[in-house]
Parts: structure tokens; C-alpha cells; sequence
């Protein structure tokens, strides 16, 4: 008789782990584990060396021998369950699984499930059957797999990777242009075909000797006419064209990359060039600023954390404070015009002021004070001033905003005077004029000096020309007619 | 003794209470596992994932959204997606082996020629970028450089109710919430003193179809989250000004008394529905201050009027809604939806359509125009579009003059510019016929997935529990166009 019912201490222990497994891994998005079982997941990296080295006795056991200790199994059995659910639990402290997390869970727990399916067929003396050995080799298999994934969470995903293979460094905080930025992008994106080893075209691209000399088709870089320069030429050739690089099928250059090497080849294609010898009005300048820039994420992290509370008593009808984000501390507030506006509505902000990214006080009628107050806002990024009464005198306070990357002073009386002030912002991205007292004669000034400022001083006027003469109803007649009405 | 034991182990003589005992350990895990879920018993509404409600689950690059929707469905082959094989194939038929057995409506399945129809307009392409537009958009061509035009919309519905609501609220059937509604649920509101989801209507002289509130329903949201029609003229929300000889005074005594009787049902029966009443009755007391102001156009420079064309002073046009839309854009409210009807041109296209281009070109490009020079697109996006396309083949007589083209759901055409689209930038393809797409489909799911996440919300987050399920915009489809963002 194949079946019996036996009931043990292990039997239950290793169904209900079993059990409790499936359970956690279905209901997962639902689980918050109190604080002393989140603990037992810190045991999840001494368990793991359990299970691995008794299945792999256990199998190799079977697998020769036969016939295998029960006891054998059972141990192997509970430590892999035990060593899943341990896993679990560690893996909900994370907030973003990656894909090699989500692999490692899975095969784990799959690992440990077959092994629970193996010590069932084993008590049913089925261990010997060929679904058995089966069952066994892929054991073996998922162990390895799943251990190494893990390996790669804790070491890092190289951490086997074969020795030199390229990854973008870190760019220092002065760059040399050609090393830390040029260089990088073409290992990137060319000496996977350009390199000592394998020289299409009889190109190599890896030293900047080799880079500027070029391959078959000659000198790759032309010093004298940067433009003429082949390397530009095949960058930029349509896609589809033969001659583009790199081919239509690999990775290519992005638009900013591209602009960065042009910039890099007129200005002699050096390989001593650094970002502080170049005038800040250099494209170049921007363009390596901007490949340095850390993303939102990164550079929001070291905010202050922001009361609740704090932020309910400020706000308003009239003062709306909000996280930009949920994973950020960062906060947009917006001022809407309201019948009884007092500086202090904005002055009050100052416990806040760090985490303020975002300011909108389009059409408040702000003063000195909230100006003063504006000046403590290390963080604030985009700052909404315009149709406000601000004058030069109140625009001087700007200068302590070192991360201010937006600036609307539309519809004020801003005039030529601050532009000293805005050229010396330099992370400035984005400014808005249109309607102030700035004349062109100032707009042109400070776009040279700022080539890389986007600046807008209203709609263009051949455009505007063209919707505007194409009304043909007089409108101030038409101001009445609605008027009367 | 011995045998009996044996006898007991045997399968067949399996009880309920071995099953039990055996189980045990197994119901035993089950019962601690769910020790673990906080809220298992609790029941109610609750978001599916742990992002808090009103705050973006990531940093967006839209804040507001202005969506120009064209009812009725506007022509993709007369305005946006240029196929010159046509003007080769004029009056050929439609080779089955592109239309492979696509329904028709009933307005065409009784046609026995499916005869092919260029353009009404010549077609030209703009700025640096070099979209193709068509003349009926002078206009729009001026700022092509600003629009990411997508030539490879698709959806499932055939007839413009369906389609419609499919636009609106991702499903075909109604009673589920508009769009608005779901990213005023998921955001709430910017402004306090003004709904975080308006409508507003123009209707075009061509052959229209009906719109009705449905659209801009919330569904089974809470009602505060329903899209607020403001209607053109100088009483904008009806009933919302006060009678003749009440003051401000006496309106805020009312709503006091009111608001206490009002509370007191609330505890009686627990509705939630009362508290929202409270609220919305709230809201109305401020938009009495606020709605004014912000809807009165005479404010505007006179620069600006003529900006957006010669219709802007006559309320209820699409032009001066688009000027409303901006004002509402610069007061915080987070979903501005205009509808303009007449799209439907069944016959008559070349004329029909004519018109209704006029009506919304310069309007549509000034918005852009002025959103621009204020900062405004950089965190505002803009759509434009209808809710299909329309066939490539002519409906009704073969005449250029008064040809016609019936509803088309596999292909058609939309904008957008702003708020974090790539601007300058023509995306998929259809084949030479216009008829399908033949390269990066974008469907109706895809579409509301790139607009969430244009305003910072995962889609897949963003749900909200309805009769035993958890329903969300995109259903269970939905993928974020990652191409046309910037």
C-alpha cells in the first residue's frame, strides 16, 4: 500500500511552513510585519548556508545511494522553508524590489517549496520515482540560481563580472573634459567596435591619439575645421544612412552627448581641457552641468523631514502645501489672492522654508519682507513671482538661491537693473520677462552673457503678427457689444 | 491490536476528523499569516498600494492638464496625418487586405464601394521639426515645434458614445468616473476656492453629437471629485449667486444652520455622501468670490483678445473657453476639459470641417502661445483630439466636394504639448492608406497611463474599491508611452 497517513511532529511542521509560505507570498501587498518579525529576517543570511548544504548532501545522497535518512531530508526540508520565510520578511523592508530581488524571492521560494513536495514524495516511498530524481536535479539547480542572485544582492550585481569591463564612472566635480566625459561616451557607445582587439574600419577609438587619427577613411578629427571633422559627420547623419554611427542596430548617442562632443572637437579636441577654464557663457558649460545634474530623486533626499501637523496649521483656503512627491520631503506651496493678504501669511512658512522647492506667488502683492523670507529658501528650485509689485531693489535678495532653476517676473517692473542679478544665478535654466521693464537692449546682454538661459520675453513677433492681423473684427467694438449686453 | 491500527492508516477509512487533524498545522499558518495584514477585517475603501491619496506617487511634470476635446471625432486624414498615396489612389477601392474584415458602421456596411478620398486640405509641413499639417490648421502650424502630434491612436469603439466614454472614463460602458474625476481623487484639489475639475462647451456649426454630464461624472467617487460644467455669459455655475436681498452675512448663517442639521444625519445614518454635501456646499460659498474673477475675460489686455482671434469675446465660443481654460489653468484648477462638437462629418467634410477647424485653430495655438510666455507649459499639458478617427474611404457620393468619412477606431490622430511631452515630435505611423497603425500603437489605455504619469501617478496605484473590486482608469491594461516624454 503506497499511501499511508503517518502523523508526525516534521509532517506538520513542514506543511504548515509550507502553508504559511504560499500564504505570505499571495496576500504579499497586504503584509506589514510588526517590528520584533521583521527581526527574524535579519536571521535570513545564516539560515541560507543550511538548506544549501544539506540538499546539495541530499541529493548527491539520493541520487547515488539511493535510499536517504529521512531525518536527512527533514532538517534540509524545515531549513529551507525557514530560510524562504526569513528571506520574506527581509525583502519587505525594501520599498523597491529590482528584478534580481524579484528573482531571488521567487526561485527561493520555489526552491523551497519543491523541496517540501520532495520530503512529501519521500514519506509516500516514492523518493526512488523518476518524477523524484527530477524533482531533485532541479533543486539543485534552483539553488544555485537562487544563491547567486542573492550573492548579487548583497555584493553588488558585478561583483562576478569579469574584471575591466566599462561602467560609467562618477564625474569629479571639475572635469577634465576629454577623460571623465568624452572618453566615457565613446567607450560606451563605440569601443565596443573600436578598440585595440577588434578595429572596424581599422579604427580605434580608446586613446585620444588613435580617436583624433582616425581609421580607413582617414583623419576622424579635423582640428583646423572641427566642422568638417568625419566623426561629427557620421554622428550626425540620418539613422537609416550606411555611413551613421553608431549603426542603426546599437546604442545610440543621445542629442546632449552628441552637442558635448561637437562643443569638445571646436574647441580643439584636448585632452588637458577642464570645466573651470571655460567661461561660463561656453555651451559647453551647460551642457556638462547638465550631465552632472543629480536626478530629482537623489538630490531631494537630504531635505529636512516636514511636519504634518506643521504644514495643516499653515495652510489655507487662500495657502495650498503640498509634498511634490510621496517619496520626497520636497513641498510646492501656492498662494492664491484673497481678500485679506498679510506678509505673515508667507513669513510663517519659516519652519518650512528648507523643504519649500516650489513657490508660487503669482499675483500677491509681496514686499520686502516676503522677498527676505524668499531669500532663506536654500531649496527652493522654481520661484513664481510675477505680476507682484517686485522691483529691482527686491530681486537683489535672489542671490542666495543657489538651486533656483525657474524664475517668473513677468508683468513687473524688473528692469535693467537686475540683470546682474540673474546672470549671477547660475543654476538658472528658465526665465520668464515678458512685460517687465527689461528692454531688448537688456534681453540680448543677458543672453549673451547666459547663452544656455532659456529666455522667454513673450510670444515671437512675426508669430504674433500673423494671429493678430488675421482678426478682422474691430475689438473694441466688440468690447461694447458684450458690455451692453 | 496491531491490525487495527493498520486498518485506520488505510486512505478509504479517511474521516472528516483525520482531515481535520491532518490540516491542522495547515489552517494553523494560514490563521498566523494573516496575523500579519493590518487591516484584514477592517473592510471599506482603501488604496491598493501604500501611496497616500492627494500627494503625487513620483515628482511630476505636469501639474495641470487642459484637454481640448474635439466631439465627434475630427478627420486624422485632413488634419495631422498626411498620406499622399491617397491623392494617387483617388477612387480606387479599399483593398480588402487592409480593411480585413473591420466592422463597419451601419451608416457604411451598406455601401458596395469603399472608394478612396485624399484630403480636403493640401497638407504642409512646419517649423524645424516638420510635422505635416493640414491648411484647415494655419495656425497650429505655426507652433508645430511645440506639439508631440501622435499619428497612431487607437481605440476599441466604433460609435461615438461608446468611443467617448471610453476617452473618458477607460471603459466603454458608462458609470465609471471621467479622467478629472480620477486625478482629482488622486491629487485633489490646488486651489481650495475652486473645483479641481471644470467643463466647459462650444459647439461648431457641423453635424454634432450629444454631450452629456456622464462625461464628466465622477462615477462611484466621491461627488466632490464631478466635473463642474461652468457655462458661458455672466452666470457661469447656475444657482451659485445668491437671491436678490440676501447678503454674504445672511448666506453664511444659512450654510452654518445647514451644515449642524446636516451633521446631525450624518451621525444618524453614516452616509458619507452627507459630509461631501457639506463640503460642496462649502466650496460654493467661496466660488462665489472666486468663479467671477476668474471666468470675466475683460481683464485681458487687449494684445491677448486679439491673440486668440476675433470669437473670443463672444461667450460660449471654443475661443473664449480656451482663455477661460488658461485663467482656470493660473487659479490651480488641476483638470480644465473643454468639449467643442461638430466633428461629425459624415458629408460635406470639405466645407463642414473647414469651419470647424476655424473655429478652434487660432484659439487652440494662441493657448499654447500664451501658456508659453508665462512658464505655463512647462507644467501644464495640453491635449487635443477627438474620440476616433474617420475612414479613409469616402462616405456617400464620390464627390471632393461633399464627400463624407465615417468613424474609424483603428487609427487617428491627437496632440499634445507641455507638461512634460517631448515637443517638435511626430510619433507612430499608419500605413499609406491611413487605415492602421503600422508603427508604436498608442491605445486608449496606453494614452491614460502617459497622462497619470505626466501628473506624477502610477496607474497602476491609483484605485479605488467598488463593490467587492478595485477598479482604476486604465482597468487592467495601460502602458506609459516612456517615448514622447521628456
Amino acid at each position: 500500500m503506497g499511501f499511508t497517513i503517518k502523523k508526525t511532529w516534521s509532517d506538520a511542521l513542514v506543511l504548515g511552513l509550507s502553508v504559511f509560505l504560499i500564504f505570505c507570498l499571495i496576500f504579499e501587498r497586504y503584509i506589514e510585519l510588526p517590528a520584533l518579525v521583521g527581526w527574524f529576517g535579519n536571521w535570513h543570511p545564516l539560515m541560507l548556508h543550511f538548506p544549501i548544504v544539506l540538499l546539495v548532501v541530499a541529493v548527491y545522497v539520493s541520487l547515488v545511494h539511493k535510499k536517504i535518512s529521512h531525518s536527512l531530508l527533514t532538517i534540509a526540508t524545515i531549513t529551507a522553508l525557514i530560510t524562504a520565510i526569513t528571506g520574506f520578511f527581509l525583502s519587505l523592508g525594501s520599498s523597491d524590489k529590482g528584478p534580481i530581488l524579484f528573482w531571488h524571492q521567487w526561485l527561493g521560494a520555489g526552491l523551497a517549496l519543491l523541496t517540501a513536495l520532495w520530503y512529501w514524495l519521500d514519506s509516500q516511498e516514492l523518493g526512488q520515482h523518476k518524477v523524484a530524481k527530477g524533482l531533485q536535479l532541479s533543486i539543485v539547480l534552483a539553488t544555485v540560481l537562487a544563491g547567486h542572485f542573492g550573492g548579487m544582492i548583497t555584493h553588488g550585481e558585478d561583483f562576478l563580472a569579469l574584471p575591466n569591463s566599462n561602467s560609467f564612472e562618477k564625474i569629479p566635480e571639475n572635469p577634465l573634459i576629454y577623460k571623465h566625459i568624452v572618453a566615457q561616451i565613446v567607450d560606451d557607445k563605440c569601443a565596443s567596435c573600436h578598440n585595440p582587439n577588434k578595429q572596424k574600419g581599422e579604427y580605434t577609438m580608446t586613446t585620444l591619439k588613435d580617436l583624433i587619427k582616425g581609421g580607413k577613411t582617414g583623419k576622424a578629427i579635423d582640428e583646423d575645421h572641427p566642422e568638417d571633422s568625419e566623426f561629427l559627420k557620421r554622428l550626425h547623419l540620418p539613422k537609416a544612412d550606411e555611413e551613421h554611427m553608431p549603426p542603426e542596430e546599437k546604442k545610440q548617442l543621445s542629442s546632449t552627448e552628441i552637442q558635448l562632443i561637437e562643443e569638445w572637437i571646436r574647441l580643439g579636441a584636448s585632452d588637458t581641457l577642464q570645466l573651470n577654464q571655460l567661461k561660463n557663457d561656453q555651451p559647453l558649460v551647460a551642457l556638462v552641468n547638465n550631465l552632472m545634474r543629480p536626478e530629482a530623486k537623489e538630490k531631494w533626499t537630504k531635505l529636512p523631514k516636514v511636519d504634518e501637523t506643521m504644514v495643516a496649521s499653515l495652510s489655507s483656503d487662500y495657502l495650498t502645501i503640498k509634498k511634490i512627491a510621496s517619496t520626497s520631503e520636497a513641498l510646492s506651496i501656492n498662494l492664491f489672492a484673497s481678500p485679506n493678504y498679510e506678509a505673515s501669511l508667507i513669513t510663517n512658512l519659516e519652519p518650512i522654508a528648507q523643504n519649500i522647492v516650489h513657490l508660487d506667488l503669482s499675483g500677491i502683492p509681496i514686499g520686502a519682507k516676503e522677498m527676505e523670507f524668499i531669500a532663506s529658501c536654500v531649496n527652493l528650485e522654481i520661484l513664481e513671482i510675477d505680476k507682484t509689485p517686485v522691483t529691482d531693489a527686491d530681486i537683489t535678495h535672489l542671490k542666495s538661491l543657489s538651486k533656483l532653476r525657474s524664475l517668473k517676473v513677468y508683468d513687473t517692473k524688473v528692469s535693467d537693473e537686475s540683470i546682474a542679478v540673474f546672470t549671477a544665478l547660475s543654476t538658472l535654466e528658465k526665465l520668464y520677462v515678458k512685460g517687465s521693464d527689461i528692454s531688448t537692449g537688456g534681453i540680448s546682454t543677458l543672453q549673451k552673457e547666459r547663452p544656455s538661459l532659456v529666455l522667454d520675453s513673450g510670444i515671437n513677433a512675426e508669430i504674433e503678427t500673423y494671429f493678430v492681423e488675421k482678426d478682422t473684427v474691430p475689438v473694441v467694438e466688440e468690447k461694447e457689444a458684450v458690455s451692453t449686453k | 491490536m496491531e491490525e487495527k491500527k493498520d486498518n485506520s492508516e488505510n486512505p478509504l477509512k479517511i474521516n472528516r476528523r483525520h482531515f481535520f487533524s491532518q490540516m491542522s498545522a495547515g489552517i494553523g499558518s494560514l490563521a498566523l499569516g494573516s496575523l500579519l495584514i493590518p487591516d484584514l477585517l477592517k473592510g471599506g475603501q482603501q488604496s491598493l498600494g501604500s501611496q497616500p491619496l492627494g500627494i503625487p506617487h513620483f515628482a511630476p511634470k505636469a501639474k495641470r492638464v487642459i484637454y481640448l476635446f474635439q466631439a465627434g471625432a475630427p478627420s486624422q486624414l485632413d488634419s495631422f496625418d498626411y498620406k499622399p498615396e491617397l491623392i494617387k489612389r483617388m477612387g480606387e477601392d479599399l483593398p480588402d487586405s487592409i480593411r480585413n474584415g473591420q466592422r463597419l458602421t451601419s451608416m457604411t456596411s451598406g455601401q458596395t464601394k469603399f472608394p478612396l478620398m485624399p484630403s480636403a486640405a493640401k497638407f504642409k509641413q512646419h517649423g524645424q521639426s516638420g510635422a505635416w499639417i493640414s491648411d484647415f490648421f494655419p495656425h497650429m502650424g505655426k507652433i508645430a515645434d511645440e506639439l508631440c502630434i501622435i499619428n497612431s491612436m487607437n481605440t476599441d469603439a466604433i460609435n461615438h458614445d461608446p468611443a467617448i466614454t471610453f476617452f473618458q472614463t477607460g471603459t466603454q460602458q458608462s458609470g465609471r468616473p471621467s479622467m478629472g474625476s480620477w486625478l482629482s481623487y488622486g491629487l485633489g484639489n490646488e486651489n481650495q476656492n475652486l473645483p479641481s475639475f471644470v467643463v466647459l462647451t462650444s459647439r461648431g456649426k457641423g453635424s454634432s453629437q450629444g454631450l452629456y454630464s456622464k462625461l464628466w461624472s465622477s462615477g462611484f467617487l466621491d461627488s466632490k471629485h464631478q466635473g463642474v460644467l461652468m457655462r458661458s455669459g455672466d452666470d457661469p455655475v447656475l444657482y451659485l449667486n445668491d437671491p436678490d436681498g440676501i447678503s454674504r452675512s445672511d448666506k453664511r448663517h444659512l450654510l452654518d444652520h445647514v451644515s449642524s442639521l446636516n451633521k446631525i444625519h450624518h451621525v444618524e445614518t453614516g452616509d458619507d455622501e452627507i459630509e461631501s454635501r457639506i463640503a460642496q456646499y462649502e466650496m460654493a460659498y467661496r466660488m462665489q468670490m472666486s468663479v467671477p474673477d476668474v471666468m470675466d475675460i475683460k481683464k485681458e489686455p487687449e494684445s491677448i483678445i486679439k491673440l486668440y482671434g476675433e470669437d473670443v469675446q463672444v461667450p460660449g465660443t471654443f475661443a473664449a473657453n480656451a482663455l477661460r481654460a488658461r485663467r482656470l489653468a493660473e487659479s490651480g484648477v488641476r483638470f480644465i476639459q473643454l468639449y467643442h462638437q461638430g466633428w461629425d462629418q459624415h458629408k460635406n467634410l470639405p466645407t463642414d470641417m473647414a469651419g470647424q477647424a476655424k473655429d478652434v485653430d487660432q484659439a487652440s495655438a494662441a493657448l499654447i502661445l500664451d501658456l508659453k510666455q508665462r512658464g505655463m507649459l512647462d507644467d501644464t499639458l495640453v491635449i487635443w483630439g477627438g474620440e476616433f478617427g474617420r475612414t479613409s474611404f469616402c462616405q456617400g457620393k464620390f464627390d471632393e466636394k461633399t464627400f463624407g468619412r465615417d468613424h474609424h477606431p483603428r487609427a487617428f490622430s491627437i496632440w499634445m504639448a507641455g507638461g512634460g511631452i517631448k515637443p517638435g515630435i511626430t510619433y507612430g505611423e499608419t500605413d499609406e492608406f491611413g487605415y492602421n497603425v503600422v508603427k508604436n500603437p498608442v491605445h486608449m489605455h496606453d494614452f491614460h497611463a502617459t497622462l497619470m504619469h505626466t501628473m506624477g501617478i502610477d496607474h497602476e496605484q491609483l484605485t479605488y474599491k467598488y463593490q467587492g473590486r478595485r477598479f482604476r482608469l486604465t482597468d487592467i491594461a495601460g502602458n506609459v508611452i516612456n517615448d514622447i516624454l521628456n
